[in-house]
């Protein structure tokens, strides 16, 4: 059982380690090859946040951000995003910008953000310093860290760091309106022994 | 790096992310078959798209410009936005609108939902329930000075206890509900089998004695867009009605994907494709085909040229002489009353239904109109608009009075629900609808879609082509039961958390 669920995105470049990041967190597991994502639509994983069982549902853009063409319904509802990069691959950093104001655009307002620049193991590689990292952050006013999918550096920090800011701002606020609270009918679980086919 | 697009041989290149496409998308989602799917438009959704006032605004713009020769302009035409200035409110930003171009609601019994079920993809979906049913009736001196709204009682219960018809009319109304419910069987069948191809108003009026206004609710009750429904038709639809009431709840008896219908719909079967390995391209379409020993030859817009062995795309060309006039319009009013719970314990509705009947708009030149206006009023509660605001889709028979029945019926609708005051237009969309082609169409290695359905509540007819195409890519492969049949991915079972 859980007190709440938090619905959190991935976005960035295709390579970046998306998936990876996904990977390590929902199952400790690392695939060093680059494979393109195929049959993950989320993963889920529940955290204990300030005595609270917290169920994190963590969705990849599912190769829709190679053409951008991520739809506009994956956006709904979410309440955090990752915005990764790979700190090896200078083009990934320049890009953040771009998803930074595809997410302007699509999300909620007020969605909670996060900068992950990855595979910072790969020392002999990098291509952007965690000072220009760090900076773009601080433009964009949103946290920032650098994390290793590969040797599971600051993941946790991560998702558990952007959960707990939308704990914060949503829970703790007690202004808990997920979105979908609405008047939403259920045609999953035909549960209508009842009512079911009762016609006039 | 990913494979490159020309070096793949495609098992099927998808062009169009409209409501069959993207079914075709869902349903080859598990298939290990190898699809790419695009769009010429930089949009998902296709004729069901849904738009923020700033893809309207260019969508109308490119409407209006000429078509490049030898390509075909679709069905829509004859598109303008207007923005009446309005004194009290306005406009919230772009993005707060997402204004449907397919705004069909969908029956709870419709094959469509038993298929997002089956397929998975209803999680990603939300629905809101599709409330009452009205109808304007206009001014008429002296007993009222301004035209009036009543709601249609629809169910046993609902003409039980409503206070708008007589005591005679409600037994008559009875009557025809008890008679609708087993209409298929003898010997109720016997009674109707006769009048099966004439309008089902005189077989009402015939057989049930009923008057002018009651044939009026029932007619209403099919949304039949030409107002004369054969009887046959006409009671399908309505015992489709009844029968689906109920079925997801109390008190109502379909419902509407929250955010922009159809488009909805799509965008969500898309994604399911794409988790499944499908590539998606927006705003690329096919320059150039040809056919070679087996495989297909795609010269995209994008410059990649591909191979593949099938290709399913819409049909572009106009086919019938009948389409629908469609004015979409915000105004600054919550419509509280459309919206009201009737039965205790239902839903909240987002979508409510108001027919203006044939005869009952005149337009400012005098005009009265031949067909009926049918209004679907969507609250904040559908997404599409902010709070405090409702989203109106007013439809008809396309005629050359078109447009000004519409302003018309808009004008009568917003006086007829005023109370204090009349609701301020912010917004307005018109636009013209063709119907396109009827019939699916295969040549050599390439399916042709129909055109969209004009139908003001989702026909599903239009699920036939997309299993039809999906036979065809499975060829053999194809083991009929499966189709649109998946379980959950394996993010989606949750509870049971893999470790905390």
């Amino acid at each position: 059982m859980y007190d709440t669920q938090i619905k959190l995105l991935l976005i960035g470049d295709s390579g970046v380690g998306k998936s990876c990041c996904l990977l390590r967190f929902s199952e400790d597991s690392f695939t060093p090859s680059f494979i393109t994502t195929i049959g993950i639509d989320f993963k889920i994983r529940t955290i204990e946040l300030d005595g609270k069982r917290v169920k994190l549902q963590i969705w990849d853009t599912a190769g829709q951000e190679r053409f951008r063409t991520i739809t506009t319904a994956y956006y709904r509802g979410a309440m955090g995003i990752l915005l990764v990069y790979d700190v090896t691959d200078e083009r990934s950093f320049n890009n953040i910008r771009t998803w930074f104001a595809n997410v302007e655009q699509h999300a909620t307002e007020g969605v909670n953000k996060i900068l992950i620049g990855n595979k910072c193991d790969w020392e002999e590689k990098r291509a952007v310093s965690t000072e220009r990292g760090q900076a773009l952050a601080d433009e964009l006013g949103i946290p920032f860290l650098e994390v290793s999918a590969k040797t599971n550096k600051n993941i946790e920090e991560a998702f558990y760091s952007l959960a707990a800011d939308i704990k914060k701002r949503i829970i703790d606020t007690s202004k808990n309106e997920q979105a979908g609270a609405g008047p939403s009918v259920n045609v999953g679980d035909n549960g209508s022994s009842g009512a079911g086919g009762k016609c006039c | 790096m990913a494979e490159s697009l020309s070096d793949t041989l495609w098992d099927v290149v998808i062009c169009g992310t409209g409501l069959p496409q993207s079914l075709l998308a869902l349903s080859l989602s598990r298939s290990d078959k190898k699809i790419l799917h695009i769009d010429p438009n930089e949009y998902y959704g296709g004729a069901e798209a849904a738009f923020s006032l700033q893809e309207a605004g260019t969508w109308v713009n490119r409407l209006s410009l000429p078509t490049e020769a030898g390509s075909t302009r679709g069905v829509f035409r004859a598109a303008s936005i207007t923005k009446p200035p309005t004194a009290s409110t306005s406009l919230s930003f772009p993005r707060a609108y997402s204004l449907a171009l397919a705004p069909q609601f969908i029956h709870a019994r419709s094959e469509l939902l038993s298929q997002l079920v089956s397929s998975r993809a209803y999680r990603q979906v939300e629905f809101l329930a599709v409330g009452s049913f009205f109808i304007i009736k206009p001014a008429s001196a002296p007993t009222s000075a301004k035209p009036t709204i009543v709601r249609i009682p629809s169910t046993r219960e609902d003409v039980f206890s409503t206070t708008a018809i007589s005591a005679k009319a409600k037994r008559v109304l009875m009557k025809f509900l008890k008679f609708v419910v087993a209409y298929d069987s003898d010997p109720q069948t016997e009674l109707w089998q006769q009048h099966a191809d004439t309008p089902l108003a005189d077989f009402l009026h015939e057989h049930f004695k009923m008057d002018a206004e009651l044939q009026t609710y029932i007619t209403t009750l099919t949304l039949s867009l030409d107002g004369r429904i054969s009887t046959k038709d006409g009671l399908a639809v309505i015992h489709r009605h009844l029968s689906s009431m109920g079925v997801f709840g109390l008190g109502f008896a379909a419902i509407y994907p929250k955010w922009g219908g159809l488009s909805e719909i799509a965008q969500v079967s898309c994604r399911a494709g794409a988790v499944g390995g499908a590539i998606y391209m927006l705003g690329t379409g096919i320059k150039n085909t040809t056919t070679t020993d087996g495989e297909i030859r795609l010269e995209l817009t994008s410059g990649d040229s591909v191979k593949t062995r099938m290709l399913v795309r819409g049909d572009e060309t106009v086919g019938g002489e009948v389409g629908i006039s469609r004015l979409v319009a915000v105004i600054d009013s919550t419509l509280k009353t459309l919206f009201e719970v009737v039965v205790e314990g239902a839903p909240a509705p987002g979508v409510a239904v108001i027919a203006l009947p044939a005869g009952a708009v005149t337009t400012a030149g005098g005009k009265v109109s031949d067909s009926p206006v049918y209004v679907l009023a969507h609250s904040s509660d559908t997404g599409e608009c902010p709070v405090n605001q409702s989203v109106l889709y007013l439809t008809t028979l396309s005629t050359t009075d078109s447009k000004d029945v519409l302003q018309a019926a808009l004008g009568s609708f917003l006086t007829a629900v005023s109370e204090d005051r009349v609701p301020d237009v912010l917004y307005e969309l018109y636009y013209e609808q063709d119907l396109g082609s009827v019939e699916s169409q295969t040549e050599d290695m390439i399916f042709h879609f129909p055109g969209p359905s004009l139908s003001l509540s989702f026909d599903d007819r239009t699920l036939g082509p997309v299993r039809e195409a999906w036979e065809k890519i499975s060829g053999g492969e194809a083991v009929e039961p499966d189709y649109m049949i998946f379980t959950d991915r394996e993010g989606a079972l949750d509870d049971d958390d893999v470790y905390d």
